[in-house]
């Protein structure tokens, strides 16, 4: 293998590829990055057994070949290279790099080690989004997805994808996001696939925009991001019918300018301590005013009133202020929509609808539970 | 011991027992660890103390009190009664140690421990004699403890308030156990000198005896206007109380308690992971009862595991949300254990811990996918388990274990 790459280029393409580098020391093959020259393209993969990825950059080719990489040594070394061309070549066991003056000369493994890579079967079901329409629905959806391994269920993104559109959702049990999209797309399939491939993928939209195009299948779900390709593979096990979570009406709306409620909760739950629920914060609604409070006699109290329009009858009801602001947070409009049954019931984010502007948040939902005090 | 036992032997146990406080004293604290670190020293007599010409026995073991020595006594005068004692300046960073070691085995039992020194410590067990047996069983069991995994001997008083168990402590001591029987309270009082009392020195004590009162039998018989005249308005109706055995000081934790833990060794090395499980099960269970009991919950969760090997480790995990739940601090103590990959290691003692305490105190984060059932089920078990007994509620999991006395009892409740 020799070859000779854009500076830039293959080290972003390096860098990208330790993201899915594999930590584990029993299979130490997992800790490369597999490089390998054909018809002009270098293309680098790696995969640490749960997610995969592997991308192509254009190269000046002078010999096709391949070899397996140590991946944190790669990554360092791209980082450090100096402006001008790479000139890579591959001597019996070792990886010649040549850019500039500096020269380095890096210990490869042997790739008959490496695990063959999955990859979609080109006859299967895919749909295409404009990446900000993807980005957005992942940054509103996965926030919801539990952080603890014990309930791997609850870790994962639900997608559930039709001819007609796509529905995602997340919940750590303590709140549900839930988005919907229409399109018209050959796809239909219901999958559950860990936070982290798609919080990668959302990575890499927002940098190189354009398309994403999603790909189903029974066992594992890749993502094309302009040249670059993820494959995922699926959690295990049913997620909750968050359907029968969403209440069906409410009898109470609270219509607030969102980022005024954010601020004012994130300002008064400074007095508890951030993300416990031991600290929550109350919500007091009334006709045209809404009253955020917390704290305790021990530590310390806060309290700040804002305007807010409450359709019902007045509420209290106390959030950990974490699981609000992050309801708040993942809405774009300037208004939103809470709406209420009792302080022992689900509460709904969702965006105010405003007539004549393009709808930023498609049909979004947040669901949180409250705290019970 | 005999005369609290009984106490509890008939039907059902009492929500609370009659007995609650413990005051536990460890025996000459500072020349035992001593001797714990240098065994040569065992069966010397030992002296802990200022050095210097002017030094005070600051604790003396108790082959050196026979020859007359006492703590506070000049160290010149301890040397001139007892010549063959060895003399050690004190090293309070190991006492510290020590005492902390201590404190955490007493806070094992019960949230409520009041330490008044290093080596001193009032706890309530009040609420724990439903998950641990009757007080004396629960003393017994933490002189065993601090016996084994300290090597240091610690004397136990068991009695209805804290005047009384540190009156029965001294009793014990050295190396024993003395439960005070509500019922019997009048008896041991009566032939005790007044100076036993808390608040009685050598002053008041003449004074009193000036007017012929010298045990506290005296005292419980004087008119309590009496007493008043004696040693002034306070100070009498005080005594007056102390003489009749009354005491309404609750026992005041000083420090709250970091966490709560329970662990089992295994009769013999366990490799079946689903035998490690169920014990988890039953361990989650137990720290899940003493949470609730104690109103407070953990925000994270310790697996504790020693092979056989005797190599112990720990994994620990920080929850979202507190729990009090024995089904939430299962599923996270069993997370931990899978992701340790155990392929037929054989273990030891396995335990599972709260740690991170936050007061449950009411606020609660609801749950959406119906955990609440969970937390109204062991809530609900625990009132069944307080009126009807231990054996009365019980997992399914739990039933195919081979420990018999986990089965529900067969009789109903008397």
């Amino acid at each position: 293998m020799k070859f000779r790459a854009e500076r830039g280029e293959f080290a972003d393409a390096a860098s990208w590829s330790l993201r899915t580098v594999g930590a584990r020391a029993t299979l130490p093959a997992l800790s490369g990055v597999h490089l390998e020259v054909a018809e002009d393209r270098l293309t680098l993969a790696s995969t640490d057994l749960e997610v995969s990825s592997e991308l192509s950059i254009p190269v000046q080719a002078e010999r096709d070949g391949k070899a397996l990489v140590p991946g944190r040594l790669l990554g360092d070394v791209v980082r450090s290279l100096p402006p001008a061309a790479v000139h890579a070549e591959i001597i019996d066991d070792r990886l010649h790099l040549e850019c500039g003056r500096a020269k380095f000369d890096l210990r490869t493994m042997p790739t008959e080690d490496y695990p063959p890579l999955p990859e979609p079967d080109p006859e299967a079901g895919a749909a295409v989004m404009k990446a900000p329409t993807f980005s957005s629905l992942v940054a509103q959806v996965a926030r919801a997805a539990s952080g603890d391994d014990a309930r791997p269920v609850l870790t994962g993104v639900h997608l559930e994808a039709s001819p007609a559109g796509l529905i995602a959702a997340a919940t750590d049990s303590y709140r549900l996001a839930v988005r919907s999209l229409s399109w018209e797309e050959e796809i239909e399939g219901t999958v559950l696939l860990p936070r982290r491939a798609l919080d990668e993928a959302r990575r890499v939209a927002d940098s190189l925009g354009g398309e994403v195009r999603l790909v189903l299948e029974d066992h594992q779900v890749t993502l094309f991001v302009g040249d670059r390709r993820l494959t995922t593979r699926l959690i295990e096990g049913r997620f909750p019918d968050f359907r029968q979570l969403v209440p069906t009406g409410w009898d109470r709306r609270l219509n607030v300018e969102r980022v005024a409620l954010a601020e004012v909760v994130r300002r008064v739950a400074v007095v508890g301590e951030a993300n416990t629920a031991s600290t929550p914060v109350t919500l007091e609604l009334t006709e045209d005013a809404v009253r955020v409070t917390a704290g305790s006699g021990e530590v310390g109290e806060a309290d700040e009133t804002l305007p807010g329009v409450l359709e019902g009858e007045p509420l209290q009801i106390s959030f950990n202020p974490r699981y609000l602001s992050d309801g708040l947070d993942a809405v774009a409009s300037d208004e939103v929509h809470l709406e209420f049954r009792d302080e022992l019931k689900p509460a709904v984010v969702r965006p105010a609808p405003v007539e004549g502007e393009e709808d930023l948040d498609g049909d979004f939902l947040y669901l949180l539970m409250p705290v019970r005090v | 011991m005999s005369a609290g036992r009984r106490a509890y032997a008939r039907g059902v146990r009492p929500s609370r027992p009659a007995e609650p406080i413990l005051h536990l004293d460890m025996d000459a604290f500072y020349a035992s660890v001593e001797v714990r670190s240098d065994p040569t020293l065992a069966g010397r007599p030992v002296l802990v103390g200022g050095t210097g010409g002017r030094g005070v026995v600051a604790s003396a073991s108790y082959e050196a009190r026979t020859h007359g020595v006492r703590s506070a006594m000049p160290m010149a005068e301890a040397l001139r009664r007892c010549p063959d004692a060895v003399v050690l300046a004190p090293d309070f960073a190991r006492y510290r140690e020590a005492s902390d070691a201590l404190m955490a085995i007493l806070r094992s039992v019960t949230p409520l421990v009041e330490p008044l020194s290093l080596d001193e410590a009032f706890c309530d067990v009040g609420g724990a004699v439903r998950l641990l047996g009757d007080p004396p069983a629960i003393a017994e069991g933490l002189r065993t403890r601090i016996r084994e995994e300290l090597c240091l001997p610690a004397s136990v008083g068991i009695a209805p308030n804290k005047l009384l168990a540190k009156l029965c402590s001294e009793k014990a001591k050295p190396d024993g156990l003395l439960p005070l029987p509500a019922a019997e309270v009048r008896a041991f009082l009566t032939p005790l000198d007044v100076r036993d009392l808390w608040g009685v020195g050598a002053q008041t004590a003449q004074r009193l005896a000036r007017f012929g009162l010298t045990t506290v039998g005296d005292l419980a018989a004087a008119d309590p206007a009496t007493l008043v005249r004696i040693v002034g308005e306070a100070a009498g109706s005080q005594l007056a109380l102390l003489a009749r055995g009354e005491d309404p000081r609750p026992v005041v934790p000083h420090e709250p308690p970091k966490g709560m833990s329970a662990e089992e060794t295994f009769d013999h090395d366990v490799d079946d992971p689903e035998v490690l499980r169920r014990e988890l099960l039953r361990l989650a269970e137990r720290v899940a009862r003493r949470l609730r009991a104690g109103g407070v919950a953990g925000r994270t969760v310790v697996l504790k595991l020693r092979y056989a090997s005797f190599e112990t480790i720990t994994r620990s995990r920080t929850l979202a949300v507190a729990t009090d739940q024995a089904t939430e601090l299962h599923r996270e103590v069993v997370g931990l254990l899978d992701e340790l990959r155990l392929e037929r290691v054989r273990v030891r003692l396995v335990g599972v811990g709260a740690h991170n305490l936050v007061p449950a105190g009411g606020t609660r984060q609801l749950d959406l996918l119906g955990s609440d059932r969970w937390d109204r089920l062991e809530r609900t078990a625990d009132r069944a388990r307080e009126r009807f007994g231990d054996a009365a509620l019980t997992r399914g999991s739990l039933l195919d274990g081979d420990d018999p006395s986990e089965w529900p009892a067969s009789e109903g409740p008397s």
